[in-house]
This record gives structure tokens, C-alpha cells and sequence, in this order.
């Protein structure tokens, strides 16, 4: 396929509008894009169609209007987005192989190598600090097994997960829900940027369209559609992220899940899935030894340093939580474990000491969270 | 005949003597009165008339010119009926000028003649025993408020016969008694009302008030709904140390002039709390009006000024809080003239951590960090940088309500509190600050010197916590406090972690 069809293919994504997979599919009647594209100008596509497709068609003559084909196909290659359509040997081959594939995907850096193996990893936006830390444990220990990690660039569990794998000097690609040209959100601009340089974004919506609500949810059949297996760190029972798990289970994907406390909302989703059959990850270790069937590495991928804290400030590293505790808690927890009471402001002092060893974080105010160094 | 009463008017928190001089002679029958009258002054043609009438006397059809001296100070308000109504008399030959030498008369007649409380009286009295004036007459309900200024002798009359009476010597009144001086530095003040034995368990949240009220560091309360955050607020006043005699004057003087003493109560013993919704105006907030009156921010000198869920106010009307925080009062200029009001206040800001109110409670709270970022934005950052002190309210556990655990009560506090201000005054004697939260950049340099070790401890903590210079100042101010009610000289590392949790992490407060 040359560039002047794929110019044409451009136009007809941008003029056809989001969301019209069925509408695209009707005007296929109508021959290749090229063909397509002279029709419209000569305004003769809105009188061949009826009803809702025949104002759609009337939107897309009015598009037209003024638009230069091989100009803004140029000027998209120019900012370094490309794009593939599924008669394409670039095609991902996993997408091939679902219902409803994008008709054609935009991506900036580069898709994930078939060879290699693919891993989404996904997960709350709002998580916990437990999330964090284990989306990080397997954001380190996936890119160093030499695994491409699937994510869709969200706040929490997603960036967490992207930014230790691209630390480690991993692969990884960003499905996003608005033109790829676009960094969304904002404050992940610099997982964005490196994506761009050593890893991938990519997109079934044309560069410049904004982010809604409602392209997120078909995101994620591109980000399962994509991976050989979905891990799912922290979900909250509806959340978006068990939909990206409904298009894995579709897809014929394997399901990973993250058990967590019964009592932690971010982690009933979790340990519903498990109960419902999806795989129990365990240690990322253990992961890569039944996902890789061959990998070797028998010794642990991430190392965590064992922390032996001396006095009060041991004392209080063990009461410490994953979920922020307020101080007065914490006092409370003290007082109950050590059967001694002890004054705030020395409370304050030993705790500060931790945070500023990185053993504690202080989060919001007078609330502390345990941190382990990794 | 020509003759002259002395008489005042309130000018801001300041007050003028005035000369009422009044002149009854032959000619076309007339009453009026010139020197700047405002409309209630003009009107006290009608009462004075009518009010003479009913106690007995007729006016005749005389010409009567009133002048109010210094003629180019515009006067408003009720208090020049009785002059206006004791000049006439003295005019028309009723009563000998000599009576009114050397006395200060103030009061609003009834048309049956009964006098009737006016605003400002303290203000005015205290300004006529600064020019020698030895006695004042006034209406009954305000005579213990003049008695307050000792230099003089307080009279008060009920209605204007009996002020006549007394005027023509046919009657004797004994001068209102004046409260003895201290009376309002002891400990027996200030005590009725809310106590902080009544708040159960949120150690840390009262930790937190007592080190503001002894530094009179302004205060952020943030936490969940139905956390206390307002049961706190009210209860601060109660361990502020009582008011000083010349506090409780400067803070009565405010009242007067607004026209809020009680009769019974002619001198404000307890420290204001203020306790605004957030509906309310700018001009009700700062001050202002045709005729300019104290705000809420004045109206709280001294005291507490609570603004309860604070993302609500208005912006504007926040920004307005900035120029009286840095300078303690409020500068408002109108047509008719610039006033200043005091406005010396401890600001208590509570608010929730996020629009739900649960962060960060992520069982209930599902606010994204993009949201609650906005809501605190919503509060304007210079108000906020004036906070020194920021602390959480946790949602109360039942165990707490229950807990049969003796409280403190809001005496011991208050006691440690004293002993902390004690200190500050010694240490800020001839520098013209009070509290550790009025130290400058360049006073926390010198009053807050740290030892070789604190220093190298606040270094450390400056790069491991991402402290900025303006969090770094706060910091040591607030460490200033807390060694001072640890009775200790030398600011240790103890303060300094303490002060550094109440920081509010520069905007940054979320994660």
C-alpha cells in the first residue's frame, strides 16, 4: 500500500468522525478510499445513502469542503505520527485476530515487536500505595525478563507500571484514548516523552482529537487486544479496568490478578477475578516462571532491601500501613501494641526521621504511609 | 441669647469633640441647624421639639440657629438631640450655661422625652477626658459605658426632665459606678461558655490549637464533615489568655461605635469570636458604607475570626483578609473620608479535604487528584500562605464518644498558654511585636537562631522533605511556639518535627 492511498485512508478516518466503525464498514460499498473521496467532493456521497448514514454523509461533504489530502496526510508524518491499516504486514498481528480490530491504528515511536511477548498491565487510576509499589515490582521485573508491557497511560496503576519499565530500560506502549499526538494526562508528560523515544503510542483515533469519557472503554480492547496476557494490579468492582478484563476474556486472553485485603475496596475486583478463575499473581517471579514456561530465573528479579530499624522508630516502621494512617492512629496503635504511651511531638520527630530516610511518606497532611525502597 | 454644649461624634475608632452652639433670638419664627448635618441630625428638629413639648416646655415662635462647630466635619448619628435640646433651654433662659461647663452631653430623645442609648459613647468619652472635660451626662442605659473612662464622672439621666433636673441643681444622681481597674485580667473571666474538656479524643488536633493560640499563629483546620472542626473553633477563645484591660477598651470601642455593647455588659471581657457565613459581602466583611462602619474582620480584633468551609468564600472577598492579616488593620477610604480600623484577628480557616469531604479515605472518597487539587485551589493562595499552622480533624470513632476519659480542660490549657506568652513578651520587649506569628524574615533571623545541630537537622529535612524558604521561615516561627510552651530556650529538633508536620506542604498538601 503507498502513501497516496494511505493519505486517502487518513482522510476518510478524520472525515468519517469517531465512533462509526459500522458506518465505515457501509461505505466500503462505495470502492477504495480514492473513490470514495472524489464522490464526496463532487457532493454525489449523501444522495446514494438514507437516514442517519446520509447525514453523516452530508458532514463528511461538508469536511471536505477546503480539505487537502496529501497536505495533512504530510503534515501528520511530519510530527512523527504514522499510520497502519489492517491489510498492512506492520498490523499488530494479536489485533488481527480480534472481533471488531480498529480499522486502522495511529502510533508515534513504534507498535510491539511480534516475536517478542506481550504483557498489559492495568489497573486503578485512584490506587493505594500498595498498588504503587507492586505495579512498580512488576513494571521492573516484566522489562527486565525482556516482556513488551501494554498500558493505557492513566493516572496510578497504569503509569506507575509503565514509568519502572521504561526505568528499566523495558519496551513498552501507551494505548490512549485521544489522537496520539495528544498527552493525556497532562502530568504523565514525561513517561509520554519517553514513550515517544524508546517505547510507543498509539491510537485508533486521528491525531488532534481530544480525550472523552466515552473512547476509553473501546481503548481497551486495543491494550488486551494487544497482550498476550492482562494483569490486573488493583480494580475496584466497576471500574473500567474490569472491562479491559471482559475484552481479554473475549479475546481469548489470560487474566492475572493481584489479591489483596477483603476489606480494601481497590482490591475486591482483584480478588473476584481470581475466585472467577483468573491467575493468582503471587511474586513476579512466579509470573514470568508459568507465563515464560522457559525463564530461568530462578533468583529474584527485584531485590528489596530487609530493613532492621533500631528502637521507637522500628516500632513505629511495623505499625506503619500501605494505606495512609493519620497520626493520632498511629499513636493509638502505639499505645495499644507497646503497652507505653508516647507524647506527639516525639511522634512527629521519629516519624519525620522515617520519611526522610524514605522509609515513610507523608501524604496529605498529618497522614503516614509505609514505603519500602526498591 | 447665644449658647454652647460640648458634645462628639465618631470618626472611624477615633472620635471629634463638637460644639453644639445654639442661638434663640427675635425674628421670623425657624429652626435649623447647619454645620454638615447628616438626615438623622437634621431630624432632631422634630424630636427635640416634640420632646420639650411633653416634658413641659413650649417652645416660642423665636428664630432658632444651631451650629455645629468644627462646621466642615460632616456629623451623623442620634447622640446631638440632647446638646440640641439643653442649648435651646439655656438659651431661652431655662438653665445657666455655668451648669454645662467642663461637661460632655450625648443622647437621643424619645418624643415623650425619654432618652435613648446612641452608639459610640466609649470612644466619644474617652476622647473628652483626654481634653479635659470632667464630667458627662448621658442616657441612662449608657452610663456605665462612660463610667469605663475613670478620668471622668459618668451621669446618666433617664429622660430630659430628669436630665434638667439634675442640670438646674434640683436633683442629685450619683455617677455610675466605674468597674474596677483588672477586673478582666482575672481568671473568673472568659470562663462561662464552651470548654474543651467537651471535645473527646483528636489529641492532635487540639495539640495543634494550643500551639496556635500561644503563638496566635492563624490556623487551617481541614478534615472530614462531623469531624469537630467548628465544635474546635469555638472553643479557642476560651484558651487565649484573657484580655488585657486596655485590649478589652480597644475591643469595647469597636462594639460602641457598631452600637453592640449590651447595657449589662458595658465592657467586652471575653475575646470575640466571629463566625461569618460564607454569603457574606465584601463591605460586610472589610468595613465600609456610606457612613463607614467596622467589619467582621474588626469586630473579631482581638480575638477569633472563623471561616467554616472556606473553599466556599468568595476569592474576592478572601483577598480582602490579606492587606489586614500583613498589617493588622483595615484602611477604608470613602468620599467622606479615609478611617482606619483595627483588625488584629486569629484567623481559623476550616474546610474538607475534598469536594466529598473523605480524602484520603479511599474507602469512601473517589475524588481524582486532579479534583481535589481544584477544590484547594478554589481557596486563594495568599490567604493560605498566611496560614501557619495545618492540621487534620480524623472522623470521630464511637470509641471516642464513649471514652469516660477525662479531658483537659480549657483552664490547664490556657495555662500553658500564658506561660508561652509570657515568654514572647520578654523576648519581643521593645521591639513592638506580641506573638511569634508577627516575626518578619528579619526577626525570625534573630529571635529563632538554631544551634549547629538543628541547623544541620533542618538541612537535612529542607532536601528530604522539599521544604522552600517560605515553608522554611513558617517552619521556624511555629518551632519558636512550640519551645516556648516547652518552656525551652533553645528551639531542639523535637520542635522543629513537630512544626514541620504542621506545614501544609506548599500546595503540594496531595498527592
Amino acid at each position: 500500500m503507498n502513501e497516496e492511498e494511505k493519505a486517502y485512508i487518513h482522510w476518510l478516518c478524520q472525515a468519517a468522525g469517531t465512533g462509526n466503525r459500522s458506518f465505515l464498514r457501509s461505505l466500503e460499498a462505495f470502492g477504495t478510499p480514492r473513490e470514495l473521496y472524489r464522490l464526496t467532493v463532487r457532493g454525489g456521497l449523501s444522495g446514494k445513502l438514507s437516514g442517519r448514514c446520509k447525514e453523516k454523509a452530508a458532514r463528511m461533504e461538508q469536511f471536505t469542503k477546503g480539505y487537502d489530502v496529501a497536505e495533512s496526510y504530510e503534515r501528520m508524518v511530519k510530527r512523527g505520527i504514522r499510520l497502519v491499516t489492517q491489510k498492512e504486514e506492520a498490523y499488530p498481528k494479536r489485533l488481527l485476530k480480534i472481533s471488531d480490530k480498529p480499522y486502522v491504528l495511529y502510533y508515534a515511536g513504534s507498535l510491539p515487536a511480534e516475536g517478542k511477548k506481550a504483557v498489559a498491565l492495568v489497573g486503578a487510576r485512584e490506587c493505594t500505595a500498595y498498588g504503587r509499589y507492586m505495579a512498580a515490582q512488576f513494571g521492573t521485573a516484566l522489562a527486565r525478563a525482556g516482556v513488551q508491557l501494554v498500558s493505557g497511560m492513566a493516572r496510578g496503576i497504569d503509569c506507575v507500571g509503565q514509568e519502572s519499565a521504561m526505568k528499566e530500560g523495558g519496551y513498552s506502549v501507551g494505548v490512549l484514548g485521544c489522537g496520539a499526538d495528544i498527552c493525556y494526562p497532562r502530568e504523565n508528560r514525561e513517561l509520554y516523552e519517553a514513550l515517544l523515544e524508546r517505547g510507543g503510542v498509539c491510537s485508533e483515533y486521528p491525531p488532534g482529537v481530544a480525550p472523552r469519557a466515552v473512547f476509553f472503554p473501546p481503548r481497551n480492547r486495543i491494550i488486551s487486544g494487544l497482550s498476550d496476557a492482562v494483569l490486573v494490579i488493583e480494580a475496584r468492582v466497576k471500574s473500567g479496568t474490569l472491562i479491559t478484563v471482559d475484552m481479554a476474556l473475549e479475546q481469548g486472553r489470560e487474566v492475572y490478578a493481584l489479591p489483596g485485603r477483603v476489606t480494601d475496596p481497590l482490591s475486591c475486583g482483584c480478588n473476584r477475578l481470581i475466585r472467577q478463575g483468573a491467575g493468582l499473581l503471587a511474586s513476579p517471579e512466579e509470573f514470568l516462571e508459568e507465563f515464560l514456561g522457559e525463564y530461568q530465573g530462578r533468583e529474584k528479579c527485584v531485590q528489596t532491601e530487609l530493613i532492621f530499624l533500631e528502637g521507637i522508630r522500628g516500632e513505629l516502621f511495623s505499625l506503619l500501613d500501605f494505606t495512609p494512617l493519620p497520626i493520632q492512629e498511629l499513636q493509638r496503635r502505639y499505645e495499644e501494641k507497646y503497652q507505653k504511651a508516647i507524647a506527639l511531638p516525639l511522634l512527629f520527630k521519629e516519624v519525620l526521621e522515617l520519611c526522610a530516610d524514605g522509609h515513610a511518606g507523608q501524604v496529605a497532611g498529618n497522614y503516614f504511609v509505609k514505603i519500602i525502597k526498591t | 441669647m447665644l449658647s454652647t454644649i460640648t458634645s462628639g461624634a465618631v470618626y472611624g475608632v477615633h472620635s471629634h469633640l463638637i460644639q453644639v452652639e445654639v442661638d434663640v433670638s427675635q425674628g421670623l419664627p425657624c429652626f435649623q441647624i447647619v454645620g454638615l448635618p447628616g438626615s438623622e441630625v437634621r431630624e432632631a428638629r422634630e424630636r427635640v421639639k416634640v420632646a420639650l413639648k411633653n416634658v413641659g416646655v413650649r417652645l416660642p415662635p423665636m428664630c432658632i440657629n444651631i451650629n455645629l462647630s468644627p462646621a466642615d466635619l460632616p456629623k451623623n448619628g442620634t447622640m446631638f438631640d440632647l446638646p440640641v435640646a439643653v442649648g435651646i433651654l439655656i438659651s431661652l433662659g431655662k438653665l445657666k450655661q455655668e451648669m454645662v461647663r467642663d461637661m460632655l452631653l450625648l443622647g437621643e430623645l424619645g418624643l415623650s422625652g425619654e432618652l435613648k442609648p446612641v452608639r459610640g459613647v466609649l470612644p466619644i468619652v474617652r476622647e473628652a477626658a483626654a481634653r479635659g472635660i470632667k464630667r458627662c451626662l448621658l442616657p441612662a442605659q449608657n452610663a456605665g459605658e462612660g463610667a469605663l473612662i475613670e478620668e471622668l464622672l459618668s451621669v446618666g439621666a433617664g429622660d430630659v426632665s430628669e436630665a434638667v433636673a439634675y442640670l438646674s441643681g434640683e436633683k442629685q444622681i450619683p455617677p455610675a459606678k466605674s468597674l474596677p481597674a483588672g477586673v478582666c485580667t482575672g481568671e473568673e473571666c472568659g470562663e462561662e461558655g464552651p470548654d474543651f474538656a467537651d471535645i473527646n479524643g483528636q489529641q492532635g488536633l487540639k495539640r495543634a490549637a494550643e500551639v496556635a493560640a500561644a503563638g496566635f499563629h492563624n490556623l487551617l483546620v481541614i478534615g472530614a464533615p462531623g469531624s469537630g472542626k467548628t465544635m474546635l473553633a469555638r472553643r479557642i477563645p476560651s484558651i487565649l489568655p484573657p484580655l488585657s484591660r486596655e485590649e478589652s477598651l480597644e475591643v469595647s470601642t469597636i462594639y460602641s461605635i457598631c452600637g453592640r455593647l449590651q447595657p449589662g455588659e458595658p465592657l467586652k471581657r471575653t475575646r470575640p469570636f466571629l463566625h461569618p457565613h460564607h454569603t457574606v459581602t465584601d463591605r460586610a466583611m472589610a468595613g465600609g458604607g456610606r457612613i463607614p462602619m467596622p467589619g467582621v474582620i474588626s469586630l473579631a480584633h482581638r480575638g477569633v475570626l472563623f471561616l467554616d468551609e472556606l473553599p466556599e468564600f468568595k476569592r474576592e472577598t478572601l483577598d480582602i483578609l490579606r492587606q489586614p492579616l500583613e498589617d493588622r488593620q483595615v484602611q477604608i477610604a470613602r468620599s467622606s473620608g479615609s478611617y482606619v480600623y483595627p483588625a488584629d484577628f486569629m484567623l481559623v480557616g476550616a474546610m474538607n479535604p475534598c469536594p466529598c469531604g473523605y480524602y484520603p479515605d479511599r474507602e469512601r472518597c473517589r475524588c481524582t487528584p486532579y479534583e481535589v487539587k481544584r477544590y484547594l485551589n478554589r481557596v486563594s493562595g495568599p490567604v493560605l500562605d498566611r496560614m501557619d499552622i495545618c492540621v487534620e480533624a480524623l472522623p470521630v470513632a464511637f470509641s471516642d464518644i464513649t471514652a469516660l476519659r477525662q479531658e483537659e480542660s480549657s483552664s490547664r490549657i490556657r495555662g500553658r498558654v500564658m506561660a508561652a506568652r509570657k515568654r514572647q513578651e520578654r523576648r519581643f520587649a521593645g521591639t513592638g511585636l506580641h506573638f511569634n506569628a508577627d516575626m518578619g524574615v528579619g526577626e525570625v533571623e534573630r529571635f529563632c537562631a538554631l544551634g549547629g545541630e538543628q541547623l544541620r537537622y533542618m538541612e537535612r529535612m529542607f532536601s528530604c522533605m522539599q521544604l522552600t524558604a517560605r515553608a522554611y521561615h513558617r517552619i521556624l516561627k511555629v518551632a519558636r511556639t512550640i519551645a516556648d510552651l516547652e518552656g525551652s530556650e533553645r528551639i531542639e529538633e523535637i520542635h522543629l518535627a513537630e512544626a514541620i508536620c504542621y506545614r501544609q506542604s506548599d500546595r503540594k498538601y496531595w498527592v
